[in-house]
Formats: structure tokens, sequence, C-alpha cells
């Protein structure tokens, strides 16, 4: 019975890890920018499709093309806030909203016309299986979580010990006060959106490796990450850490000792619980 | 150093100046005095960038500086502390008079700090500590230090008395008084009128918008509609 516990934890933590980077990258574009970024998991799968496409066709290693298409991502997500979300940054946030739904179909249209309608599963060298002490732990599943755990906290680090990121976090916390102090706020939101859509290219191509891409698997993910978000408390990065991983924990054990076919409602009955209890979220501020 | 001209500006369809024109010049201390929404905020915030002239020119040193985004304007040599602190609350005290710094590339940004401490010793022993945690005193306190870490020319300051306890609003006039000593050149935006009237060498009187009285400070402060409307005597 422990076993089958810890066996269930471990898968969960491993796409609990992805659902985690999805949800960062939208918890930093939430918080700083206030903007509910809708597109992100299109735009993820975009870059899952690429590390696909870089892998099977072009025959570069796993790591390689997802750094490529990490960088892809960072430039898509550039594009995305200057010719999308820029001009309706001072309208009424409905308009933001719409473009954002606007631009999740823009997104699933293009990887349709791009990528095609098949689903991929991005190949890995990783197909390894190790049993330590009767837990099953699959190598790729150990490359998931190293690889998504080390992406969190390049980007941590990146916005508490740099000038740019001081600079993020005082937009964040006192946008005209950061202006006084000679910050630019529309880089900012360059470096923000870049920065989110990063992280989400590696989720997508996590997912890709782990699990498959197909054309609506993104917007699935999406509203993951909306629901990690809301459970980890609004705008809060570790929020969104505990709360990916308390997703895909629950999904796992949901799927393993209930049954698979119910465990998106099990998850989410998980975040009506905790919502209940904590209606600021697991980590948010009341 | 600063001239205004003919400025109007405002909000949506509001026009919050109404063609104002004030000076001020090197190490001058010069005070904008007036009730509540007579538009000396917003002056200011024209200066600053934040809010865009309408019509009018604003001149800094010679050059001018009304369609200057606000991010550039401290590269010139102006920096405001703004109304009601505003300070990064979830950063440490020590941040946040690093981002006063931001724009500053130089090496004697340590040495600063450490003449601002000495200036503001309560900051010191809370240089780590959230700067959403310390008093309103000291948060003001902190705004001070954190615009004059971007060694401005020209130092704004709005409202920087407001809610606080009288025994810190003394605090806050002698700090100005040091700052104007050091040769600073300061633009004050003040509803406490009689302790901006006591700093200042020159100052304006707003009314709606549009300005109705300029004098020294102490001529104001004997003027006897300013000392009736403002100073309450």
């Amino acid at each position: 019975m422990i076993t089958e516990v810890l066996q269930q934890v471990l898968n969960g933590l491993a796409i609990g890890s992805v659902y985690t980077l999805i949800a960062v990258g939208l918890t930093i574009v939430f918080g700083i920018l206030g903007i509910a970024h809708f597109a992100h998991g299109s735009a993820a799968m975009s870059g899952g499709y690429l590390t696909f496409i870089l892998t099977e066709r072009l025959g570069l290693g796993f790591f390689p093309a997802m750094a490529v298409a990490l960088i892809a991502g960072a430039a898509l997500g550039v594009v995305l806030e200057r010719l999308a979300y820029r001009p309706v940054r001072d309208a009424p946030q409905i308009n933001a909203f719409i473009i954002a739904l606007g631009l999740t179909m823009i997104l699933e249209g293009g990887n349709l016309l791009l990528f095609g309608p098949d689903q991929v599963v991005i190949p890995t060298p990783y197909q390894r299986v190790y049993t330590v002490g009767g837990l099953v732990v699959a190598e790729l599943r150990i490359q998931v979580m190293l690889t998504a755990a080390l992406a969190v906290a390049a980007m941590a680090i990146f916005v508490s010990r740099t000038r740019a990121g001081r600079s993020i976090r005082a937009v964040a916390q006192n946008r005209q006060a950061a202006v006084l102090m000679g910050v630019n706020a529309d880089a900012v939101a360059t470096m923000v959106f870049a920065l989110s859509s990063a992280l989400g290219v590696i989720g997508g191509a996590l997912v890709g490796a782990l699990l498959a891409i197909a054309p609506g698997v993104g917007e699935g993910l999406v509203v993951k990450g909306f629901a990690v978000l809301i459970l980890g408390g609004l705008g809060s990065i570790p929020g969104a850490i505990v709360g990916g991983l308390v997703l895909g924990v629950s999904e796992a054990l949901a799927a393993g000792f209930i049954s698979s076919a119910y465990k998106d409602v099990i998850a989410f009955l998980v975040m009506i619980g905790v919502l209940l209890v904590r209606p600021e979220g697991l980590l948010g501020k009341r | 150093m600063l001239t205004v001209r003919e400025l109007r500006a405002g909000y949506g369809n509001v026009d919050v100046l109404h063609g104002i024109s004030f000076d001020v010049r090197p190490a001058e201390c010069v005070a904008l005095v007036g009730a509540n929404g007579a538009g000396k905020s917003t002056a200011l915030r024209c200066v600053c960038g934040l809010v865009r002239a309408r019509a009018g020119s604003i001149e800094f040193e010679g050059a001018r500086i009304d369609h200057v985004p606000g991010h550039r304007i401290v590269r010139r040599g102006i920096t405001m502390c703004p109304e009601g602190r505003q300070v990064f609350a979830d950063m440490s005290v020590l941040e946040n008079l690093r981002m006063g710094g931001h724009m500053r590339r130089d090496r004697d940004q340590r040495r600063d700090l450490e003449a601002l401490f000495d200036m503001f010793p309560a900051l010191r022993p809370r240089a780590r500590q959230r700067a959403g945690t310390l008093s309103g005193g000291e948060q003001e306190m902190l705004a001070i230090a954190r615009a004059l870490m971007s060694r401005p020319k020209l130092c704004i300051f709005d409202e920087p008395s407001l809610g606080l306890a009288p025994k810190i609003v003394d605090e806050v006039e002698r700090t100005l008084a040091r700052i104007k000593a050091n040769g600073t050149t300061v633009l004050l935006v003040e509803q406490n009128a009689s302790m901006a009237l006591r700093l200042a060498d020159r100052a304006y009187v707003l009314e709606a918008g549009n300005i109705v009285l300029e004098g020294s400070g102490q001529e104001l402060q004997t003027h006897p509609e300013v000392s009736k409307a403002y100073l309450g005597y």
C-alpha cells in the first residue's frame, strides 16, 4: 500500500512539475502585468512541436533542441507582448482578456497549420527504468523533474539577484514609483513575457516527452495552469510551485486509486476544497 | 533651472491646470501651496513625465522635457519623492535604496549609501528589513533617502508630511532644510502651508488650476489672504 502511494506520488510529481512550469509562467504575467494570458498553453505547445521537429527531423539531442525552442519561445513572447497586449495595456481589462482568447485561437490554428493534426511524442534517450525498493523510477520522469526544477530556480535567481530582476519586482510592487526610479515599464513587460514564454516552452517540450502533444493539449494545460494559480495564490511564485505539485500528485493519486477517468474531477475537487478553507490560496496573501 | 510656461494638463475630459507658469532657480527651494484639488500634484506629475502636458512647455536646464517619457526624467537629474511614500513594500530597505540608484553606473553608490544611513540613522539597523514593515515615519525617511540616491539636481517632494505624526512632520521639515542646505534644488508641494512657507525661498499659491499669488516664503506667510485661507490665523 505504502509503496503504491509513493509510486503515485512520484508519478504525480513529474507531471506536477510540468504544471508548475506552466503556472509560474502564467503567474509572473498575471502578478506583474495583470494579464490573464490564456494563450500561454498554446504558445508552450508551439515550443513543444518545435522541439519535436528539431529532434525527430533534424536529429538534434533533446536538450539542445529544447534550448533552441526556448529561445524561439522567448522571441514569441516578445512578439505577443508588443503586438497583441501592449496596444490594450491602458484599456479596460476585458480587452486584454478578449485579446488572450483570440491569441489562443490564432496560436492553435498556427500550430495546426505548421505542425499538422497528428499526436506527436518527442523522442528522448532517457528510456531506462530503475527499481528502488519496490518503486519503479523512470529515468525520463527524473529528467523532467530536474529540468523543471532547474528552469524555475534559474528564473527565481534572475528575478531575485539581478538588476533587471529587481526592476521587474519594482514594477510588480509599484509601477509608478518604479518609473520614477528610471525603470522602463515597457521593457519590463517585454522581459516578463519573454521569461514566461521561455518557461512555457520548456513545459511544452516536457509534456511532449512525458505524454504527447496534440491539438487542444495546450488549452487543457492552460486551464490547469490557471487552476494552479488560484490554488497556490494569485501572483505568488512559491504558490505556483507548490500548487502545481499538489495538483499533479492529487491527479496521480486519483488515477491510481479511484479511476483515471475521474482524475481531473478529483483534482478540481481538491482545489475547491482548498479554496473553501483558504480562499486566498495555499500561499496567497490575505 | 526649471521653467514651466502656460502648462495645461488634466485627466479625461477635465482640465486640472489652466496654463500655469512657474520657475525654479538653482539651489532654490520653491513651494507650491494650495487647497486639495488645486492641481499641485498634477503639476509635479507633469514635470516628472507621469502625466503629459496638453499645452505649454516644461524646460529643464535649457532643454524641453515635456515629451520625455517618465523613466528618462530621472537621468536628466530630476527625482520625485512621491505622495504617500510609495516605497517598494516587499523589498528590503537596502534594495529600496538601490532602486533609487537604479540608473547610476558609477562606483560611488556604496559611499552614498553610507552617507544616507548616517543622515537617516533609524534606517541603518533596518537595512535588511522589508520596507512594508516600517512605520509611516520611517517609510517617509526611506522614500526621501531613495530619492536622494539618484543624486538629483532637482528633488521634488509631493506632500512629504501627509498622514504623519506631528513629531515626524518636524523631522521631515528638518530633513528638507538639510537637503536644501546641501545645495540640492527643491520643489515642494504641501498642504501643510506653514511648513512649506518656512522652508521655501519662494512660493506660488494655486487655486483651481491657476496661480493666484507668488512671492517669497516670508511675504506669503504674512500675506493676509494666504494666512486666512491656508495658515488658519
